[in-house]
């Protein structure tokens, strides 16, 4: 048999290929190193574009869509939820009802944003000024009174900057710190840690459900070590983002779970953190979580 | 989604937010959005490749994602169809600009150019740019395909839903983007930072 070309290969392994022509192929990797060394490629492939970070959406580009989907609403028929939903909505945000102001029958959804995003914004700028593993030790506490717009720094889209800029100032009246441009005209980012550009740590930790807050909290205290960072596959960052759906990221540790391999993925939820031990079948789509705690 | 009122878990599911969207709640497709821009954003960047029209793309898809929630039928997740959403609307804005001539003549050797810059391939400058322009190589279909599995981790059912097409097809496009790529990035295997790092290729390599 020739060698097998990359396309044929990649559809092999794909499970495209089966029946007599896959046993073929099967018989003859089996003893070809070449074409063997050529599947490793293409799954060298996968793994790399999986190792990829998200890139976060450009702060222009997020302020020009809450404009545009304020406009949206604000241009929606009016159509009141019901006094029990409106309660519920405010229950499941812990923290927010003390900074809540009057409720005016259709508020912006700028508005709105700000203050949901609040408590986000502190922790973003807690990680930028030291680091992860400084920014989420017990009893680590930032105050700001900026909103999120001050937290995050303007990207670079000369074109879109002045009348985003403008409409930055008015809807949301917050302090917005006069950006430092850099040499490129580009202003730092503060690293926020999301599932988009999380590290993944080792632990030796064999986590229990009945202990589980505990160990949770005995391996928050020690500080992350940044040389055991593990590889991160794409299906990982896709189960840290359905679980934590971006909120801040205080930990990801690669560890075990009643003996077997797990994730534990620990997430800033407001006033505390919220950790989960995710198994090997999370994904995007699937919520494959072993144990949950929260941690005070 | 049965996870919604999990203990610690006092945020509502996607599911959850769109409905309250639907019943009239004005801060809620909001919040839906905010969990998943940075996805959603990747996946039009990557799938367009240019910033300004992945943003026109995603500003479509969230505008009509807003206005047709109430079709959303919960037959997938809700991010399944908020990627859909984004990854149509990407493709027709790929289809239009296609419409006009411009791009595309001059892609491959502005890519030649930038892997081969200082004359030598096997540096890698920077991982994300060059996989970036090695993407552009692929025909829309395919480079979407693999930007929704590979890179963002979609299992091939919930990929098919995506992009509307069977998971065969899924596979297919997948596997021929795969081999599309690999002399592009070869190069680039076992040449990454530490924090990004994935598992080196095994095997008998001669």
């Amino acid at each position: 048999m020739a060698h097998l070309d990359a396309e044929v290969l990649a559809e092999f392994r794909a499970g495209l290929i089966t029946g007599r022509r896959g046993a073929s192929i099967t018989a003859h990797l089996a003893g070809c190193d070449r074409c063997t060394a050529l599947g490793d490629q293409l799954a060298g492939v996968s793994a790399l574009l999986a190792s990829v970070p998200v890139p976060a959406m450009p702060d222009l580009v997020a302020q020009r869509l809450d404009t545009v989907l304020a406009a949206e609403a604000a241009s929606r028929p009016v159509r009141a939820a019901s006094p029990e939903q409106a309660e519920r909505a405010r229950a499941d945000r812990p923290g927010q009802r003390a900074t809540r102001h009057r409720r005016t029958p259709r508020p912006s959804f700028r508005l709105l944003s700000a203050r949901v995003l609040a408590p986000v914004a502190v922790v973003l700028l807690a990680a930028g000024g030291y680091g992860l593993s400084r920014a989420i030790g017990p009893g680590s506490q930032v105050t700001s009174s900026a909103g999120s717009a001050a937290s995050r720094s303007v990207a670079s889209a000369p074109k879109a900057a002045p009348s985003i800029a403008a409409s930055a100032h008015g809807p949301l009246n917050t302090p917005v710190s006069p950006p430092v441009r850099g040499a490129q005209g580009t202003v730092p980012r503060p690293q926020r840690i999301t599932a988009a550009n999380f590290t993944l740590v080792a632990s030796a930790t064999n986590f229990a459900a009945a202990t589980l807050g505990q160990q949770v909290e005995t391996d928050l205290g020690r500080p992350a070590s940044a040389e055991a960072a593990q590889p991160v596959t794409a299906q990982l960052r896709a189960c840290v983002q359905n679980l934590t759906r971006g909120a801040a990221l205080v930990r990801v540790e690669s560890a075990r779970f009643a003996g077997q391999p797990a994730t534990l993925v620990v997430a800033r939820n407001g006033s505390a953190d919220t950790a989960w031990i995710a198994g090997p079948d999370c994904s995007a789509t699937s919520r494959d979580v072993l144990a949950t705690t929260s941690v005070p | 989604m049965p996870d919604a009122s999990g203990p610690g878990r006092p945020e509502p599911s996607d599911a959850e937010l769109l409905r309250r969207h639907v019943a009239g709640d004005t801060e809620a497709f909001g919040e839906l959005f905010r969990r998943h821009r940075d996805r959603l954003w990747a996946v039009a960047l990557r799938t367009v490749c240019d910033p300004e029209e992945a943003a026109d793309a995603l500003q479509d898809a969230m505008v009509s994602a807003f206005r047709r929630a109430g079709d959303f039928r919960g037959e997938s997740a809700v991010t399944t169809w908020l990627h859909r959403i984004v990854v149509n609307a990407s493709l027709d804005r790929l289809r239009r600009r296609a419409a006009r001539p411009a791009l595309s003549a001059g892609d491959e050797q502005a890519f030649e150019a930038l892997v081969t810059q200082d004359g030598d391939p096997t540096r890698s400058t920077d991982t994300r740019l060059d996989v970036n322009a090695a993407l552009r190589m692929l025909p829309p279909p395919q480079r979407a395909a693999l930007v929704v599995v590979d890179m963002l981790g979609f299992g091939v059912a919930d990929a098919a839903i995506i992009l509307g097409t069977s998971p065969g097809t899924v596979k297919s496009r997948c596997a021929r983007a795969r081999a599309r790529l690999l002399p592009y990035l070869a190069h680039l295997q076992g040449n990454r930072s530490a924090s990004e790092s994935v598992q080196p290729a095994q095997g008998n390599d001669s």
